[in-house]
């Protein structure tokens, strides 16, 4: 009962054939910020409405110890949710957006909200399709931030955002929401920018979870050495799975717990050898499977 | 089920659908005006009393006088009502499409809200809180009428009519309570219907909730020749404004006063709509909506198309 979301063989389909989640396991525990991550249509954002109670699936889901499929009502008290952006009813003004939330959720400091806009330019009585995306985003931060939620699940929240406001958005995030014992689950294809966020990473592909490990972890788990084109034979012998070429240099990753790995020593011999960063372990574990090393290479 | 949190569903109804209540008013102010220009007392709404023809009955007797006021005033109510019936309609079709068309439906969804909550929200806005706002609304504007056509009446030969029957007022208002209450149950099922639609359309709602009846219509015409389902939904729809009926009985041409107070006495026993609770197509309606209610709040919970 720790695991603020436990999934067993959890698996939706739409329709004939088309297979979204393919059985899929994982445990998220309080306290971590999980990246779930995934090329389009790998099953994110099936996954998340699934854990929402959004979608019917086959399998076992708990939610903070409720199924979602269930008790979706009870379970929205203490999960927050912001789905991209653009979901604030643009009729609204922000005043009553403030006032709708603090009607209908129990668990809403009105206060609270009202703090944390007094810090942006946003005006009270403007309509939400007045405001300009990243006021948008910042209105619903607001409004998330002043419920005192045990889950927060983004999906792509920062989609068609600029730069700044992108950033804005996770430092937010991370400064004034995230306290150790709130859990965030974030999708997102831009790895890069949660990178350093995270604590926990979920690579999905094809409906299949294809790595779940803690970013602490990834360093005694996969190794990346970069060595110049001659030596790439070399590297290749020791058994990468995955390589390319980047100016000249050839890069190969590395699964350094499995049973036949090569050692630190012998990687390090060949060239410079660091852990891998996520962005490079999402382009290496999610490529499509014909241009894998040992296929193609 | 939660007081507050309903009371904040229904008010962001009326925010988002504005024309609820404004359409409404609209006709109020319409009607208040036509009473001011017009040359008739009731504004708008023609009763031709012929004084010199013996329309006299309606200045010394003082029952007459009360039905004729009771008439008078409730007629004012139709306009308003009607229009408002127009509104529900298209906002009916409409409360369950948009929230999906602008995704708004992921917002609403995170909040710990209950769909069988929010598609209640919106039948309770559609077959209560504008009616009963339009019963009040109606109130004022009969009051506003009455005394416009005071000041026009004070000092003729109709200064009668400008007296205020405050017990027959009352009771007409109690009245118009009760028919609002009736119309609610009466027009349950269809308000459901167009929920149902509303949220089952992809697009076009309009088209889905008009077009499949139009062609079950023509399709019994055509293969049995009868016409059933075009008389229920003719039933369905007009019942309820054939039992208010107000206004002079048709293919009566003699006229004169004998008549009009035949037409007003008859408006005047008709006003009130209680004797349909014994019909049982009512209940069976009523029935029916709760059905449609249920797959409505279903279909929304498992719809996944945002």
């Amino acid at each position: 009962m720790s695991s603020v979301i436990r999934a067993r063989a959890v698996r939706k389909s739409y329709g004939k054939g088309r297979v979204a989640l393919d059985g899929i396991d994982f445990d998220i525990a309080p306290g971590r910020i999980v990246g779930l991550m995934g090329p389009n249509g790998a099953g994110k954002t099936t996954a998340l409405k699934a854990i929402l109670g959004l979608t019917p699936y086959d399998g076992e889901l708990s939610v903070l110890g409720r199924n979602p499929q269930l008790e979706r009502n009870a379970l929205m008290q203490d999960v927050c949710f912001i789905a991209d952006v653009a979901v604030l009813p643009k009729w609204m003004r922000v005043e009553h957006a403030l006032e709708f939330v603090a009607g209908v959720h129990p668990r809403f400091d009105r206060e609270r909200a009202e703090a944390v806009l007094a810090k942006t330019t946003i005006k009270r009585n403007s309509r939400i399709g007045q405001l300009s995306k990243g006021m948008i985003t910042q209105l619903h931060l607001a409004l998330i931030m002043a419920i005192d939620a045990k889950l927060l699940v983004l999906d792509e929240p920062t989609l068609g955002l600029d730069l700044l406001s992108r950033r804005a958005f996770y430092e937010a995030l991370l400064n004034d929401y995230f306290d150790h014992e709130r859990t965030i689950l974030v999708t997102t294809h831009q790895v890069e920018e949660v990178e350093n966020l995270l604590t926990d990473v979920l690579l999905i592909r094809d409906g299949r979870i294809v790595l779940d490990a803690t970013v602490d972890s990834l360093a005694t788990r996969y190794a990346q050495v970069t060595v110049p084109r001659d030596r790439a034979a070399e590297a290749m012998a020791l058994g990468p799975f995955f390589s390319r070429e980047v100016f000249g240099l050839s890069v190969f990753i590395y699964d350094i717990a499995k049973g036949a790995a090569p050692t630190i020593e012998q990687l390090s011999a060949l060239g410079e050898l660091r852990t891998p960063s996520i962005a490079d372990l999402f382009v290496a574990l999610l490529q499509p499977a014909d241009t894998a090393p040992g296929s193609a290479v | 089920m939660n007081f507050r949190a309903m009371k904040t569903l229904i008010q962001r109804e009326l925010r988002e659908h504005r024309a609820l209540l404004w359409a409404p008013t609209i006709t109020a102010a319409v009607i208040i005006l036509t009473a001011m220009l017009s040359t008739t007392i009731s504004g708008g709404f023609d009763l031709d009393i012929d004084v010199e023809s013996g329309g006299r009955e309606f200045l010394v007797d003082v029952a007459h006088r009360q039905a004729l006021f009771a008439v008078w005033m409730g007629a004012l109510v139709l306009p308003q009502m009607l229009v408002a019936m127009i509104v529900i309609f298209f906002y009916l079709l409409d409360a369950l499409y948009t929230e999906r068309k602008d995704r708004s439906i992921l917002f609403w969804k995170s909040m710990p809200v209950s769909d069988i909550e929010t598609v209640a929200s919106k039948l309770l806005t559609a077959l209560l809180v504008v009616p009963l706002a339009v019963w009040v609304l109606s109130m004022l504007t009969g009051l506003v009428v009455f005394f416009v056509a005071g000041i026009k009446l004070a000092g003729t030969t109709l200064d009668p009519l400008t007296e205020f029957h405050a017990v027959t007022w009352l009771g007409l208002q109690l009245t118009t309570l009760q028919n609002t209450l009736v119309a609610a149950l009466w027009y349950a099922p269809l308000a459901c219907y167009l929920l149902l639609i509303s949220v089952y359309a992809k697009r076009s709602p309009f088209l889905w909730a008009v077009l499949p009846p139009l062609l079950l219509v023509i399709f019994e015409n055509a293969a049995f020749n009868t016409g059933k389902v075009a008389s229920f939904l003719i039933e369905r729809l007009t019942a309820f404004f054939r039992e208010v009926s107000i206004g002079p009985s048709t293919g009566d041409s003699a006229g004169g006063s004998a008549s009009l107070y035949a037409d007003v006495a008859r408006a005047y026993d008709q006003l009130g709509t209680l004797d349909m609770l014994a019909r049982a197509d009512l209940w069976l309606g009523v029935a029916a909506a709760a059905l449609l209610f249920w797959l409505a709040a279903r279909l929304r919970r498992w719809r996944d198309d945002a």
